[in-house]
């Protein structure tokens, strides 16, 4: 389940009081969710007791971004079969690895994002996933064309 | 002993379409004999909608019956299942209920049953002993 | 690399990692192929005699005795060894005036004894991924059965004419009666046509081909026709659905597929899953210009042939099974009466046939544990590259039993 910028928002201190940088609460909730900003910036609901309750229940609705990769990348090896879709479909391997992973074969760089690891897709190195890092896009490409949903992405 | 309400639910016809599934195939090799294989072979797949429009839950264990032979497979849910129909991964469930003549595509019925799913043993003993 | 041997595509890009003298992991290969070589030594098969283990040596010795006594010997399977030991087995039936058949007769022999015999333009799978833009998947789900087919060959890749990736440079249409999870990536650019009847499908494209307004798919199939004549190369990639839909009868499927290519090319390729069926119809067919089912005493194919009639009619008093278990994979009824007769099985796994049958002669894993060569389903030749290197594999056990005749 993706996470909204809504949920986050409604247990903030909603002051917009400008401590984390942000103009507003709730632009400060989108960024938390796209991991532009830390949840601990926002100082006031760290430091002020009456949102203690708050707090511990934002920390628990953002627990799952934590394990999800930084991009919010998550695949279920048990609705894996290996495919390989989303790993030749990738731009990213399309432009760096263009006689391995976006020719259809296994990578031949040392860090594809993606890899087929005993029949299943695992993440080797996020960091070049488009979605990452300050210029990142929307990109979708390997969750839609993964037939059975094994990959999802934490913000939709 | 409580009365069933399963017990009430009538009998449905189905076609079957047989076919691969990655997974039980990956059991295959894991061996035939084994737990594995029969939990990703001993299944019948519907969609979730057909399934529950005909009282099915997921789990539930149906006797499947095709001409005079009948297995009792486990009720799985899946979006790929035929919208009115069931599908299953072909092995030695598919191969007892079905002919040459009907080998990917045949008709059965599903009707509920409190008993155990169907042994690959339990198929091999009814088959050879009508020889 | 490796060569994986889980299913036609015969993919030569797998790496794996050895630790102690075991496979620890493999990369590059789908959850079927991994299978196989992260679980060799699982389910591996004993010798045994009336279902007693017994020494290697006695199961051959007892192979040889009953194949030196059978009259009327049928072999079987095949499909999963090398062209090695398929040749051995032709040579064992030859010399026994046997019964010789294998998958493809229940499987897509047909399609292979077509494109053999040129009925229908074929080409490599090479080819479509430097060249095809439409891609037909006819009563396939390779999804399952060729898990990397579409991102190693066809819809995925970039290659030769085609850089610019699936949305531009391919076109999907996936026909299948249910909408299995190949026919769920029919997305932009692609179509899905769910079909009830396969030659009502096909009596369509006729149709518009010759003008006529389709009767089903009015829309779908005129625009599929229009792409393949913007494409130019174009693939049908034809599976079990289509063949059972089409029960036997291929002549109006070669008709569409003359008639398409009057406008543009149109090839034709089997979407069979075991990995070397091909190889067995080809060597079949250069011996004796027949892809199966086949009687070296009559010298002569026929359905009666086919195994399972074999068993049917009680024609074979002796089975010799090569890495198959009709017992899982061919109608019961038929496949049960393995148990009555003198059958023996070769095989590297234990097998539901294994149980029944008087002798088992456990053997290598091809691919892993022996080597040779395999065509894949497009006719092409692929070398293996074992891991290990096992004494007894198909090709020594059938050597022995050459030995005797
Ligand atoms: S620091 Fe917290 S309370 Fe202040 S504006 Fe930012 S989010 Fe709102
Ligand atoms: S989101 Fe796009 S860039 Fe990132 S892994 Fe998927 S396909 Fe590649
Ligand atoms: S597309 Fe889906 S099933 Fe295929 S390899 Fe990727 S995650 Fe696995
Ligand atoms: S697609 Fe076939 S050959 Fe390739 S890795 Fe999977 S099972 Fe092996």
């Amino acid at each position: 389940m993706p996470i909204t910028p809504m949920e986050v928002y409604k247990l903030l201190p909603k002051t917009n009081c400008k401590k984390c940088g942000e103009q507003t609460c709730m632009a400060f909730a989108f960024k938390v969710i796209n991991r532009e900003k830390q949840i601990e910036e926002c100082s006031p609901l760290f430091e002020e007791k009456k949102y203690a309750n708050q707090k511990e229940k934002l920390l628990g609705l953002l627990e799952p971004l934590k394990e999800a990769t930084e991009t919010g990348l998550i695949v279920d090896e048990e609705r894996c079969t290996g495919c390989a879709n989303c790993i030749v479909v990738c731009p990213v391997h399309a432009s760096e690895d263009p006689y391995g992973s976006g020719s259809g074969y296994g990578p031949k760089i040392e860090d594809p994002i993606y890899r087929l690891e005993d029949g299943v897709l695992k993440i080797i190195n996020v960091k070049k996933c488009r979605r990452y890092g300050k210029n990142r896009i929307l990109c979708v490409a390997c969750r839609e064309n993964c037939p059975s949903d094994a990959i999802s992405f934490l913000e939709g | 002993m409580p009365l069933e309400f399963s017990k009430f639910l009538k009998k449905i016809g189905v076609q079957v379409v047989v076919g691969r599934w990655s997974f039980q195939v990956e059991a295959m090799d894991r061996g035939k004999f084994s737990d594995e294989f029969i939990e990703r072979s001993a299944v019948i797949y519907l969609t979730e909608e057909f399934g529950k429009a005909n009282g099915f839950k997921e789990g539930d264990v149906v006797r499947v019956s095709s001409g005079n032979k009948s297995v009792n497979l486990k009720i799985m849910f899946t979006d790929v299942a035929p919208e009115n129909g069931a599908f299953m991964p072909n092995s030695i469930y598919t191969s007892y209920l079905s002919d040459f003549s009907n080998f990917k595509r045949f008709n059965a019925t599903l009707e509920p049953t409190d008993d155990d799913v169907t042994k690959p043993e339990e198929i091999m003993q009814k088959v050879l002993s009508k020889i | 690399m490796h060569v994986c041997t889980g299913c036609s595509c015969l993919c030569d890009d797998i790496d794996l990692k050895i630790e102690n003298g075991r496979i620890s992991r493999a990369y590059n290969a789908c959850r079927r192929g991994a299978g196989i070589f992260l679980n060799i030594s699982s389910s591996r098969a004993k010798p045994t005699i009336d279902g007693q283990q017994v020494d290697l040596e006695r199961a051959l010795q007892k192979a040889q005795e009953i194949i030196q006594d059978s009259e009327n010997l049928a072999i079987y399977g095949l499909d999963t060894t090398t062209l090695e030991a398929q040749r051995l087995a032709i040579e064992l039936a030859e010399k026994k005036e046997a019964f010789i058949d294998d998958n493809s007769t229940f499987c897509l022999g047909d399609f292979v004894e077509m494109i053999l015999k040129k009925e229908i333009p074929s080409t490599t799978l090479e080819e479509v991924k430097n060249n095809a833009y439409v891609l037909f998947y006819w009563g396939t789900d390779p999804y399952h059965s060729l898990s990397r087919h579409l991102s190693k060959f066809t819809y995925y890749p970039r290659g030769g004419k085609r850089q610019r990736g699936y949305e531009e440079d391919r076109f999907l249409v996936v026909i299948d009666i249910r909408k299995t999870h190949t026919a769920k990536l029919a997305k932009k650019n692609a179509r899905f046509l769910k079909a009830e009847n396969d030659a009502d499908i096909i009596r369509g494209f006729i149709d518009a081909l010759e003008g006529r307004s389709p009767k089903i798919f009015q829309k779908e199939i005129p625009r599929i026709l229009k792409e393949m004549e913007k494409g130019g190369f174009n693939v049908i990639f034809g599976g079990l659905g289509l063949k059972y839909g089409l029960g036997g009868d291929y002549a109006l499927l070669k008709e569409m597929i003359e008639r398409m290519n009057e406008r543009s090319e149109v090839y034709f390729m089997p979407a069979g899953c075991h990995p070397n069926m091909r190889g067995f119809n080809e060597l079949l067919f250069e011996k004796t210009g027949h892809v199966n089912r086949y009687s070296f005493r009559e010298k002569r194919s026929s359905d009666d042939f086919a195994f399972h009639r074999l068993l049917k009619n009680d024609s074979a008093d002796t089975a010799l099974i090569i890495g198959s278990d009709p017992l899982n994979s061919l109608p019961l009824e038929y496949a049960g009466k393995l148990s009555e007769i003198n059958t023996i099985v070769i095989d590297p796994r234990e097998t539901f046939t294994g149980r029944v049958a008087k002798v088992t002669i456990p053997s290598a894993l091809s691919g892993v544990e022996s080597g040779g060569t395999m065509i894949g389903a497009d006719g092409s030749r692929v070398e293996l590259n074992p891991v290990f290197e096992a004494e007894i594999n198909d090709e020594y056990i059938l050597k022995k039993l050459l030995e005797v005749v």
